[in-house]
């Protein structure tokens, strides 16, 4: 069971979008979700197609993202015979750009059952620019790892480690920030605390 | 149902009409506004844009009478919030000219330099305030903010440490502590804030959910164990309704079947996880019908139904 070291890594527009508003909706707060997707047949790329948020004030505790991961391997599975191939988070304050101890955690937990998994942090400096410039690559910065080392960058600017599929998101992405959006998307953490929220969000993009 | 922001979803619905009432020329946006101040969110957009087309009326703001210069604060605050540093500015400045030698101003004065990323200048206005206001609660709030804001965490627990020697009592600022513990995964300390909470206020059940959360994710039959019984205490306290505590029950309860394979269970304590998973069928039955073949696969998995 070799590293990542050649996957590449593709995200669809529905599946950034989501990520972006959740971490708007919150944004004084950390946030994280879940990746979910499959490995390209000729499996040289993961395809990441949706993402499910999960907390907004949580980010470090087990409940609620081991429920939200047994649920949402179950539904996307039954769906789309999709799976659960990453995890993301977008720090709580502006400027930090670390990938910290708990969401190592998280991807840990995450990368026990999918080797090739991607963790995906929200940049936020990087966001403004792209949203502003209508920019071709994904405001995220994307980790893997080894069974022997931890979670490390890859790539950087310029490498198309991961893309972004559909070169209109950033400005879709603006529409909704100037419609906001954000205030429509619910995670986890909001079903939880009133189950007739869907975290599928359905309806987001109707 | 209770959210997890404090707020009764009653008084959420009041939020969210009278914001929206006001937004859409419906008035009301001083009766928002007062609303958002009682119940201490933090909503800065609205309450921007709300307040400052109260303030920019010369009619609606003569009618506030001595409550216009609380809606400059509000207003400046969430400026700041917004990073519109020009308008808070202004409300600032005529505040200063209203009340030259406030403390309360030159606080917001602090902020202001804060909301600049001045660090050193705002440290060092609170430095000066302190000298005559040693035990001012806001001033050292605001030395703990400014420490979160630059990411100093390692500061930011020693000032909150600090802060709770004098200030004891303040149960969010417990609740901070024991977050940012979390959050660096210093669980034993986080559960000890949690403790604290839970003796000053044994009728919250958010406490003893985030205590059982804090103990299920360290882990260990002990900690399974003992998050069960917070689990079990919130649960009670709350009707049986709040499915944050359900769902902890039966995480623990599968928990501990597994830790316990090959060994005698307890017929007992198996009871409680198999009546939380009841519960929880019937109010996804009733609530979120569509998600309950991923529950009750949940469940099984868990080896409770």
């Amino acid at each position: 069971m070799g590293g990542s070291d050649d996957i590449k890594f593709e995200i669809s527009q529905k599946a950034y979008i989501k990520l972006v508003l959740h971490a708007l909706k919150h944004p004084s707060m950390a946030v994280n979700g879940i990746l979910v997707g499959r490995l390209s047949s000729d499996t040289t790329t993961v395809q990441i197609s949706d993402v499910m948020p999960v907390s907004h004030s949580a980010c470090a505790l087990l409940p609620p993202l081991q429920i939200a991961v047994t649920q949402g391997e179950e539904y996307y599975l039954k769906e789309g015979e999709l799976n659960v191939v990453g995890y993301y988070h977008a720090n709580e304050r502006y400027d930090d750009c670390e990938l910290g101890p708990a969401a190592r955690r998280n991807g840990d937990h995450i990368f026990r059952d999918f080797p090739q998994a991607a963790v995906l942090l929200l940049d936020n400096k990087k966001l403004d620019h792209l949203i502003k410039e209508k920019g071709r690559d994904p405001a995220v910065m994307l980790f893997t790892r080894d069974s022997s080392k931890g979670w490390r960058q890859v790539g950087s600017e310029g490498t198309d480690k991961l893309v972004l599929k559909e070169p209109s998101a950033h400005a879709l992405l603006a529409d909704y920030i100037a419609s906001k959006k954000w205030l429509e998307i619910d995670d986890f953490e909001d079903h939880l605390d009133d189950i007739s929220k869907d975290w599928v969000n359905p309806n987001l993009f109707k | 149902m209770v959210g997890s922001g404090g707020l009764s979803a009653s008084e959420a619905a009041q939020l969210d009409r009278l914001e929206d009432q006001a937004t859409h020329g419906g008035g009301g946006a001083w009766e928002y506004l007062c609303l958002v101040r009682r119940l201490k969110v933090r909503r800065p957009e609205p309450v921007l844009r709300l307040g400052l087309s109260l303030l920019n009326d010369p009619k609606a703001r003569s009618k506030l009478g001595s409550e216009e210069w609380t809606l400059y604060e509000q207003v400046a605050v969430a400026a700041m919030d917004c990073q519109n540093i020009d308008v808070a500015k202004d409300c600032i400045g005529i505040l200063k000219k209203k009340f030259p030698d406030s403390l309360r101003v030159a606080r917001l004065e602090g902020m202001l330099l804060e909301a600049k990323g001045a660090w050193a200048e705002a440290e060092r206005a609170y430095a000066v305030l302190l000298e005559t206001n040693p035990n001012d609660q806001l001033i050292h709030k605001r030395k703990i903010a400014m420490a979160k804001a630059q990411g100093n965490t390692t500061l930011v627990v020693e000032y909150l440490n600090k802060y709770l020697e004098i200030f004891m009592a303040d149960h969010d600022a417990w609740r901070e502590l024991a977050e940012i513990y979390v959050s660096l995964q210093m669980y034993k300390q986080a559960a000890f804030c949690y403790e604290e909470l839970i003796l000053a206020q044994p009728m919250v059940s958010l406490y003893q959910i985030s205590y059982a959360d804090v103990l299920y994710t360290m882990g260990g039959l002990e900690n399974f164990q003992t998050a069960k019984k917070y689990y079990a205490a919130a649960i009670q306290l709350t009707g049986g309704k709040n499915i944050r505590a359900l769902y902890g029950v039966c995480l623990c309860g599968g928990a501990i079947n597994q830790l316990s394979r090959g060994r005698n269970k307890d017929e007992e304590s198996s009871e409680l996880p198999a009546l939380a998973a009841e519960v929880l069928t019937k109010e996804y039955q009733k609530w979120a019908p569509e998600k309950l073949p991923l529950v009750a696969e949940m469940l099984k998995s868990l080896k409770l139904s």
